[in-house]
């Protein structure tokens, strides 16, 4: 017999959400504070989304949203009454001379140009990060040795690059299109070589050393030239 | 017994998907009326009011912002809209939430006159419609979780104890939309600029009492 959990802690919830409500019905009554008081009337509606919640079917599910997305209209709508009424009664404090428009969360809104003369290429972060993400990369996608080490080989590679071009060094995009088709043709031939030797084992099955021999060279050339990019990028 | 006649006779189902309404001679009035009263709010035009001035010559007269007229008459007409499907609705829960938005538009009618003391009352009124969500909500979510339907002609024929939920929805209905002609009396609302459109406020009220109160009988 399955051991229902829903209906066992079906009550415990319904206690737990009707108690955060008297609570916060208790705060409510002692708070003198406006914000506050429309903050812990949140608080009742979350208890309300629990008792909701415990009833624990897919239609439970269905009612929580829009129990939610009346509570958030109903918060939305009280705030900017508390704003306007805020704006009001200071004008009359200002006596009326300099009306003052308060937005919602006005806080989070840009209000002076922020301080702009920061030279972004002489940060520190930018000299050391690119090597050393570009060498964590290269080293996982050698150690990967597949079509996916391949692809994050090559991303840490293009990532170096990229920031060597940000950080104002001498890399054209003629250059950099040159290191890239280096790089996948060489990748290319060795892909091709491997691709020989396997093909060499099922045409003529007799001669299998000597393609053996061939896959092997395709394989230690690519792995090769792996490793022995991290050394060109350690020390460039 | 003598309550099964309290919304007379059935006279049919629509179904839309989930949300289904029911036709009976109750309804049905109560829905043509809130249609009308709302038709009438949409095409009247507020009267400017008229303030009489002690100890000088002349009345003065109040103006009304076009800008604040459209968002009432919206909120107006909203209300109005709500209130209509309230009376047909079939479902506890899809109530709730009309009831919710019903108290959200009086909350707008409310507050958009720009006067402290108006808005002091709406501020009141928005806590109140937010802390009674919690009975209205819950006492929905109780009534399924007890009866394992939502349905007011399941839970009629259905025969359930359910008091203690029945009691909570009726608090919750109350704070939600039943007070709100009480803060439109605190916040002499009659005494505001452009007064006209608290109608919808005390008819919304009085036709979702009613019908609560229909609702609250019929289940069971």
């Amino acid at each position: 017999m399955p051991l229902d959990i829903v209906s066992m802690f079906y009550s415990n919830s319904i206690i737990v959400g009707i108690i955060v409500g008297v609570i916060s019905l208790y705060a409510i009554s002692r708070e003198k504070w406006d914000v506050n008081m429309i903050i812990l009337s949140d608080v009742v509606e979350l208890a309300m989304l629990i008792i909701v919640a415990s009833v624990g079917s897919d239609l439970a599910e269905a009612l929580i949203l829009p129990g939610l997305v009346v509570g958030m209209a109903e918060l939305l709508a009280v705030s900017e009454i508390y704003i306007s009424r805020k704006n009001i009664s200071d004008e009359k404090i200002r006596c009326k001379s300099k009306s003052r428009k308060v937005k919602l969360l006005e806080e989070f809104t840009i209000k002076e140009s922020p301080n702009l003369n920061v030279n972004f290429t002489k940060m520190q972060i930018l000299e050391t990060s690119p090597k050393f993400l570009a060498v964590i990369l290269i080293i996982y996608g050698a150690i990967l040795s597949g079509f996916t080490g391949g692809a994050v080989m090559a991303s840490g590679l293009i990532y170096y690059l990229l920031s060597k071009r940000v950080l104002g060094e001498q890399i054209t995009k003629a250059d950099f299109l040159n290191i890239w088709d280096g790089f996948i043709s060489f990748s290319g031939i060795a892909w091709a070589l491997w691709v020989l030797g396997f093909l060499g084992f099922f045409i003529m099955p007799s001669k299998w050393p000597v393609f053996l021999l061939v896959a092997s060279l395709g394989l230690v050339l690519k792995v090769g030239s792996k490793l022995g990019l991290i050394g060109h990028i350690w020390k460039p | 017994m003598v309550f099964s006649t309290i919304s007379g006779f059935l006279y049919g189902i629509i179904p839309l998907g989930d949300i289904r309404f029911y036709v009976t001679d109750f309804s049905i009035i109560g829905f043509i009326v809130s249609i009308i009263f709302t038709i009438i709010v949409y095409f009247s035009k507020p009267e400017k009011q008229v303030v009489a001035q002690f100890n000088s010559f002349g009345d003065k007269y109040n103006y009304v912002t076009p800008n604040e007229l459209k968002i009432r008459r919206l909120m107006s007409v909203i209300c109005g809209v709500a209130t209509a499907f309230a009376m047909l609705t079939c479902d506890i829960f899809n109530f709730a939430l009309f009831l919710a938005v019903i108290g959200l538009s009086n909350i707008g009618i409310v507050a958009a006159v720009k006067k402290e003391w108006v808005l002091n009352a709406a501020f009141h009124y928005g806590i109140i419609a937010m802390i009674s969500s919690l009975p209205l909500f819950g006492a929905a979510a109780l009534i399924l979780a007890k009866s394992g339907t939502l349905s007011i002609l399941e839970l009629a024929k259905q025969n359930n104890d359910l008091l203690f939920q029945k009691a909570i929805y009726a608090i919750g209905m109350v704070g939600e939309t039943g007070v709100a002609p009480f803060y439109a009396a605190k916040a002499e609302m009659f005494r505001a600029p452009g007064a006209p459109y608290i109608l919808m406020i005390h008819l919304s009220s009085l036709l979702i009492i009613i019908r609560t109160v229909e609702i609250l009988l019929t289940i069971s």
